[in-house]
């Protein structure tokens, strides 16, 4: 599937000439296919810093149906959207437009998302993303709720009584660890 | 663990530490410890554990790692060296699933294909089902961090735990194993 160089009519799929030319952009080597690098060069943040290295394996890994390990532009148009869409949540939270999410915006978000977590949590996660100045850039909200949206699902799945505890055994918390983390 | 390096001498470990000191700060960056340690090919040492190993030996937390703290770094770099080259039964430089299994089990785990499997699948950074010497240094910490985490709440050490939704996240965020 998508070897070799760009064909000249339009690709199937219903990718966009803006899509088509952002893509072209962002492959430098114009190999056809986008690496973790070159995504890398292209998604940054308010801050005018490249997204890190974290988000951009997690983007390539999500959209990476066929496991090259790299994004043909089918591909990269689904990972386009993606982000967009958070960016938009990003913005929607970021009430004061500082850049960042700090952690009264995103007690907020994590709410109106449909997560119930106490305000000590909300602070856990918050030191987790940022030690320092203790508030997130886009790429890390994105790769915060994207972990807290798989291992949610993974606990709730195994939360056989709806009653917010599980019973796990080693095995089973080791797969979920692995699988669910970036 | 039957993989110990005696420690070298102090003159020894100097002159390693002056030419991993590129820049001659006086310590050592994670970018001058990546290009210092080597897994077998041309690639980069993987930055993760590059991060992981300066996390565990950075006792100021600045970072970087002293003098100080270099020994105690070279002491660890060279047991999993040994440890990796006495599991790479086949001398190929990496690891597959099979001599991963038996690593594991000699460190006294009893996991199921499965699970080895998926561990491979995740510190396999070139695909190729096989783990060099540095995804196999973070695939064992990862594995290590991860059974301790358990551990904690394993009170009655019966290989089951029961434990609340927040609980369960910090236990799977709060690792340092991730980045």
């Amino acid at each position: 599937m998508g070897h070799g160089p760009y064909p000249n009519i339009p690709i199937g799929g219903g990718v966009s000439p803006q899509v088509q030319q952002w893509f072209r952009a962002v492959d430098k080597d114009q190999s056809g296919f986008i690496t973790a690098a070159e995504l890398k060069g292209a998604l940054v943040n308010a801050q005018g810093q490249s997204f890190s290295d974290t988000a951009c394996n997690l983007m390539i890994g999500m959209f990476d149906k066929d496991r090259t390990g790299t994004i043909n532009v089918e591909e990269f148009d689904k990972l386009y959207t993606y982000v967009n869409q958070w960016l938009t949540v990003f913005k929607t939270y970021d009430v004061d437009q500082s850049g960042h999410i700090e952690e009264q915006e995103l007690s907020k978000a994590m709410s109106q998302m449909g997560f119930r977590f106490t305000p000590e949590f909300i602070n856990f996660l918050i030191k987790r993303s940022d030690p320092k100045d203790g508030r997130v850039s886009v790429d890390q909200f994105i790769v915060l709720c994207v972990q807290i949206q798989r291992f949610t699902e993974a606990f709730r799945v195994r939360d056989t009584q709806q009653n917010g505890t599980v019973t796990i055994a080693f095995e089973d918390f080791l797969n979920v660890a692995l699988s669910c983390s970036i | 663990m039957a993989f110990q390096s005696p420690m070298p001498s102090r003159d020894f470990l100097m002159d390693i530490f002056r030419r991993v000191d590129k820049d001659r700060s006086g310590y050592i960056s994670a970018d001058e410890l990546q290009q210092a340690l080597s897994n077998g090919t041309w690639n980069p040492f993987n930055p993760e554990t590059v991060r992981l190993m300066i996390g565990m030996f950075d006792k100021q937390s600045r970072g970087v790692i002293s003098f100080e703290d270099f020994g105690a770094l070279w002491k660890y770099v060279s047991e999993w060296q040994n440890c990796f080259r006495s599991f790479d039964r086949d001398n190929s430089g990496n690891i597959d699933r099979q001599e991963l299994k038996n690593a594991l089990t000699a460190f006294g785990y009893r996991l199921s294909d499965e699970v080895v499997g998926i561990m491979v699948q995740k510190f396999d950074r070139f695909g190729r089902g096989t783990i060099l010497f540095d995804d196999f240094i973070q695939c064992c910490v990862t594995l290590y961090t991860l059974t301790s985490a358990f551990r904690q709440y394993d009170t009655d050490q019966d290989g089951v735990i029961t434990i609340h939704y927040e609980q369960f996240l910090k236990m799977v965020f709060g690792l340092k194993c991730w980045p």
